[in-house]
């Protein structure tokens, strides 16, 4: 927990000045705050006292002490507008350092993170690192300060008295340590049945057919029971603890340590040492108060550290995981064709997604890639895309190696149509144009050449349509020709569709087909497809099976064989009776 | 308050914990009044000269033991309200627990499973922290503010409390204005926070398009504004929020100055004395929380109210299908299912015309394209739904006079979606039967072939299901489904379309082992796949909720009709699974 927290507190260091102002003024705000009881104790013990009612010394007083508690209060907002702004600062360093730190993950960091948990670490922990900052660091600060600035202010009343009041400080902070250590387990494991509470009813909810269909309500409900039954009593245990250790135990020290004070005060008086000032008692009362307060705070605020602790070190863990790799010296490819060698890629290691698939795409070539559900084909996509690293083997692209281009430049050279258009809220022509500096005619040419534009101009606002909830009311086709117009839109030299027909009628995918056959030639296209008609006419079909490469061939050469490729042809030809 | 009353029942019922912490609340109350005017005495006596070691160890003595007492009574309140309120938590939990195995899945269409959750955590801390801290508060706001007032107005002075309470109303009011500007501010901060996880959500998602087009500096863009946004937004709140402390800190500086000023002025004019002035102070002091309590417990209870509501409105919801049967015999399985008609509520009729029996022993397959009504044939048999006009017996007895727990031992189901618990897989297996041997699960996992799978496992039989275990693929739940239905060796299985993610060959050694397993036992076989029903004594075709087609596999296979189509296609299907 120790390199977390310093790690957090470097964070803070970046905002030397507004730090040093903090402190400043919370310097003046105690030491104002501290003046108020000092004030009324001249006025106890010059004036009240001796009788002496002299108009312009008391009502100087009065002034200052308006003045110390209007000034103390103002820096007390001050003060803590500073802490805010630093720790908000802090958590918009931290969060667009994790932001920008997930984008340069691998894609297979996200396959086995789940998505909820990596939002969470973004979002809700730097907010609890946030509360750590504002209502504990500062806290703690405030009260520090506060404490040695009344233990300052009464040893100038009177030392010896000081050193009574003073026992509380170790006091509570051996309090502080044991209540940690013994209480930490017992709230930890009130914690964890209460996630379990939480897991137990939520997979019960979910999975209530089951438990109903085989008769385990009973036993479902007994666990349950117990769970939450001990549940109860951790909770009761904590409850125990607290009720001993923190604030009836320093309410109950400082009854003594105030009773300590009166006697310490009586005995000096008896002593006849020196008379006793009457100013002097009440604000060493006041004070004692004033010490007391500060430390029951904090105290309640440890539970809250820790928490903020263990979110801050999640955040960390997820910063220190490595990112992609650098390219090494870029090199800009003067050819557009693509040579595959994979010799095997696997995602977990022990499965073969892809084995020998080796061929290679010339330039301004249609190729389709073909082949059953897990045959390996968008995977092979995923690859030239450079989602994943190909480990054992190559892909080149116009004879340089993946490796070795930037992905400034392959993004530049290569468009990817995905199967699910991701929308994003906006117009339709702010989705077609991204962030590209795209002219009102591109737009509509992209359009025209994904066939959306007549789709477009039915709607009542034309490109100026609001897409709302990714693309809710549009139909998934018409995502999808968002998508390919999106991509169009940037000239890619190298286009691949990936299934990204899939959804649309069989009338407009002849469109796209006329639309895509003008762009061959000087685009080279490579077309993933379950829907064979799609790819018919492509110079070459690849079929993969199982991650490796079954046929390949034209259409017309591929039905002349009986094979994987003309039984597709004729499945795909009568429709699925079990569908409705 | 109408709350509290509702929970009258629970005051009854744990009467001695609320009965002990309400005696403990009025003595700690009591108690607390006691040093202030000790220390008045201590002050008055140490002003006049009149101390007096005796005098002074008495008095000092007797805030040593009110502070004891007060100790040992703050823990006992502490433990006995508390302890009441989670008693309260536990209570509700497990009845809302017990509540929702008894609703039939209509109830869990129309309830999400986060509104439930919601129901049994958030509603139910509402509700334990009215019948905790709200009484809490009523205490200490009620009891101690009036006691304190009585002390400062009876046995000091009334006009200097009139005076020294002067700030407060002001300081009542901008807490007022603040807590409303706090509120809106909140509820903008809340919102952006909400931005910034569907932002952060949709890059997730939209990562490999953001990869693929390289817009990572356009997504960091978005991001940053997003975050800024929030950033500022909590900076309001945060502006707001840190106004309270310096507005109670001037409400307590204005109150003791004029205190000191008015008790001043009554010194001088002789009707006040030092130590009341310092007695008075003190009582102030412990004016300040009693008058935020107020608030607190006012806003406690209005959520406490809302909340109770809810949950009382669940708990009020009636199954609707009432289990009222009372044959807990075994029957002989003989199925018989007679419909005329049935359709969801306002809904078109989903069956009709069913005539369908299934002597024990045998095996009924249901086919059909999706939507043509097996599930909710299935439903119906398993008595999930039911009608007047769909009479279903088992042995001869109308499935509404067996009792559902015995219904549902005779019979096995596996559902379409399996659902596995995250525990071990044994005791995923063993589900329905918790005191099976490990020699009964390992036969059942044999059967339904997915012994060889487990025992690769890490732990075999012990690995956990979900995050903390494995990702079992969609077959592998299935089996595992399977192997708990089988346990059960129940006169009747039904199979809801449960091997649909098995591969032919797994299916089709699944079957075998099924036939030998389950001999003399009944089977309803439904299903997409027609391989899985090859084996049937009868068929039936279900088409828009009517019988199309019935009889067994070779005379279906005769008439030219919609199973002799789907098995053609899926005959080709198959070639092409396997590559050729």
């Amino acid at each position: 927990m120790k390199p977390t927290f310093f790690r957090l507190i470097r964070y803070a260091l970046q905002y030397k000045r507004m730090l040093t102002e903090a402190f400043g003024l919370l310097l003046v705000a105690t030491t104002a705050s501290v003046l108020g009881p000092y004030l009324i104790k001249v006025f106890i013990d010059n004036f009240l006292t001796k009788g002496r009612w002299d108009m312009w010394p008391i009502l100087g007083l009065a002034v200052a002490y308006i003045a110390a508690q209007l000034i103390g209060a103002y820096t007390l907002l001050a003060k803590a507008m500073r802490f805010n702004r630093i720790a908000l600062n802090v958590i918009q360093t931290l969060r667009e350092q994790l932001f920008a730190h997930v984008l340069r993950l691998p894609i297979a960091y996200f396959d086995k993170t789940a998505t909820g948990s990596l939002i969470s670490r973004i979002t809700n922990d730097t907010e609890a690192i946030k509360d750590l900052y504002v209502n504990v660091i500062s806290g703690f600060a405030q009260n520090t300060v506060r404490i040695f600035g009344i233990l300052i202010a009464m040893s100038f009343l009177d030392a010896r008295l000081m050193w009574i009041c003073a026992a509380l400080v170790p006091i509570a902070v051996i309090l502080m340590f044991s209540y940690q250590k013994i209480s930490t387990p017992v709230f930890q494991r009130a914690r964890t049945l209460l996630t379990d509470i939480n897991t137990r009813l939520n997979e019960s909810i979910e999975g209530m057919s089951v438990i109903q269909l085989t008769n385990q309500q009973a036993a479902f409900t007994r666990a349950f029971s117990k769970t939450s039954t001990e549940h109860y009593h951790a909770r009761v245990k904590n409850t125990l603890i607290d009720g001993l250790m923190l604030r009836a135990l320093i309410d109950f020290i400082y009854a003594l340590l105030l009773g300590a004070l009166l006697l310490g005060f009586g005995i000096l008086e008896l002593s006849k040492t020196g008379a006793v000032q009457i100013g002097v008692i009440y604000a060493f009362i006041n004070y004692l108060g004033g010490v007391t307060q500060p430390l029951i705070d904090m105290t309640s605020r440890l539970n809250m550290a820790q928490q903020a602790l263990v979110s801050a070190s999640r955040v960390f863990k997820l910063l220190d995981e490595p990112e992609i790799r650098d390219k090494k010296t870029p090199c800009i490819p003067q050819r557009t064709d693509i040579q595959f060698d994979v010799n095997r890629f696997s995602y977990d290691g022990k499965k073969d997604v892809l084995q020998n698939v080796h061929f290679k795409v010339q330039k301004g070539d249609f190729i389709g890639i073909v082949g059953h559900t897990g045959s390996g084909k968008s995977t092979l996509m995923s690859l030239l895309m450079d989602f994943y690293p190909v480990t054992d083997g190559q892909i080149s692209i116009g004879g340089i190696a993946l490796d070795d281009l930037t992905d400034r430049q392959r993004t530049k050279l290569i468009g990817f149509v995905q199967q699910d258009a991701f929308i994003f809220s906006g117009t339709i022509a702010d989705n077609i144009r991204l962030e590209q500096p795209l002219s009102e005619d591109e737009i509509v040419e992209a359009a025209k050449q994904a066939q959306l534009h007549e789709a477009i101009m039915a709607m009542p606002d034309g490109y100026q349509t609001v897409l709302a909830d990714r693309g809710k009311n549009l139909s998934a086709g018409q995502r999808q020709l968002l998508s390919l117009a999106r991509t169009l839109a940037r000239k890619p030299r190298i286009l691949i569709l990936d299934e990204a027909t899939a959804n649309i009628d069989s009338h407009t995918e002849r469109l796209i087909q006329t639309s895509l056959m003008q762009l061959r030639g000087s685009v080279t296209l490579m077309a993933i497809a379950h829907r064979l008609s799609t790819v018919r006419g492509a110079d070459q079909l690849y079929v993969l099976h199982q991650g490796h490469m079954q046929q390949h061939g034209t259409h017309q050469e591929l039905m002349q064989v009986e094979g994987l490729y003309r039984h597709m042809y004729e499945l795909q030809l009568r429709a699925d009776p079990t569908a409705e | 308050m109408s709350v509290l009353l509702k929970l009258a029942w629970f005051f009854r019922q744990e009467w001695r914990r609320y009965g002990m912490a309400s005696l403990a609340l009025v003595g700690v109350g009591l108690l607390t009044m006691i040093p202030p005017w000790m220390i008045g005495h201590i002050v008055d006596s140490l002003a006049d000269g009149t101390v007096t070691r005796p005098a002074l160890y008495r008095r000092v003595g007797t805030i040593a033991v009110a502070a004891v007492g007060s100790y040992i009574l703050r823990v006992v309140w502490r433990i006995a309200l508390f302890g009441a309120s989670f008693k309260l938590a536990n209570q509700l939990r497990r009845k809302l627990f017990m509540h929702f195995t008894l609703q039939p899945p209509g109830f869990y269409q129309k309830m999400t499973t986060g509104d439930l959750m919601a129901r049994a955590t958030n509603d139910i801390r509402a509700v334990e922290m009215t019948a905790g801290e709200a009484v809490l508060a009523l205490f200490d706001g009620a009891f101690t503010g009036l006691l304190v007032l009585v002390m400062m107005t009876v046995f000091i002075s009334w006009p200097l409390t009139l005076v020294a309470l002067i700030p407060w109303p002001i300081v009542g009011y901008f807490m007022w204005r603040f807590g409303r500007q706090l509120h809106a501010s909140f509820k903008d901060a809340q919102a952006r926070f909400s931005d910034l996880n569907d932002d952060v959500q949709e890059s997730i998602s939209a990562l490999r398009l953001t990869r693929a087009f390289g817009r990572e500096s356009a997504e960091q863009e978005q991001f940053n504004q997003i975050a800024t946004a929030a950033s500022q937004a909590n900076m309001d709140v945060a502006r707001t929020d840190s106004k309270y402390d310096p507005a109670i800190q001037l409400g307590i500086g204005f109150s003791f100055f004029l205190s000191v000023a008015g008790g001043a002025f009554l010194i001088y004019h002789g009707r006040l004395t030092l130590g009341q002035l310092t007695s008075f102070t003190l009582y102030l002091g412990y004016m300040i929380w009693p008058m935020f309590a107020i608030g607190w417990l006012l806003n406690l209870v209005e959520r406490g109210q809302a909340a109770y509501q809810r949950i009382e409105e669940l708990l009020a919801m009636k199954p609707d299908i009432a289990d009222e049967g009372n044959i807990a015999d075994s029957l002989n399985p003989d199925l018989s299912m007679n419909i005329d008609r049935f359709a969801y509520e306002n809904g078109n009729d989903i069956l009709k015309n069913i005539q369908v029996g299934l002597p024990a022993g045998h095996m009924l397959g249901i086919v059909g394209h999706t939507g043509s009504g097996k599930s909710t044939l299935v439903n119906l048999l398993l008595r999930l739904n039911e009608s007047p006009h769909a009479a279903i017996t088992l042995g001869g007895y109308p499935l509404s006079q067996l009792s559902l727990d015995n219904l549902r031992a005779h019979i096995a189901t596996v559902p379409q979606t399996p659902f596995l618990f995250s525990t071990t897989i044994a005791e995923n297996i063993a589900l329905a039967k918790p005191e099976a041997t490990q020699a009964e699960i390992e036969q059942a996992a044999k059967t339904a072939q997915i012994h060889d799978d487990i025992i690769r496992f890490p732990d075999g039989y012990q690995t956990p299901v979900g995050e903390r275990g494995v990702t079992l693929s969609g077959g592998q739940k299935q089996r595992i489904a399977i192997a708990r239905a089988l346990l059960l060796d129940a006169p009747v299985l039904v199979l809801d379309d449960a091997l649909s993610a098995v591969d032919v060959k797994t299916e089709q050694s699944i079957l075998r082992h099924l036939r030998e397993v389950r001999r003399g036992k009944s089977t309803v076989m439904v299903c997409h796949r027609l391989s899985a029903v090859e084996t049937a004594h009868e068929i039936i075709v279900l088409h828009q909720g009517g019988i199309a087609e019935r009889g067994s596999h070779n005379e279906l296979l005769k008439e030219d009709g919609w199973y002799r189509k789907t098995y053609d296609y899926q005959q080709l299907e198959q070639t092409v699974e396997e590559g050729r």
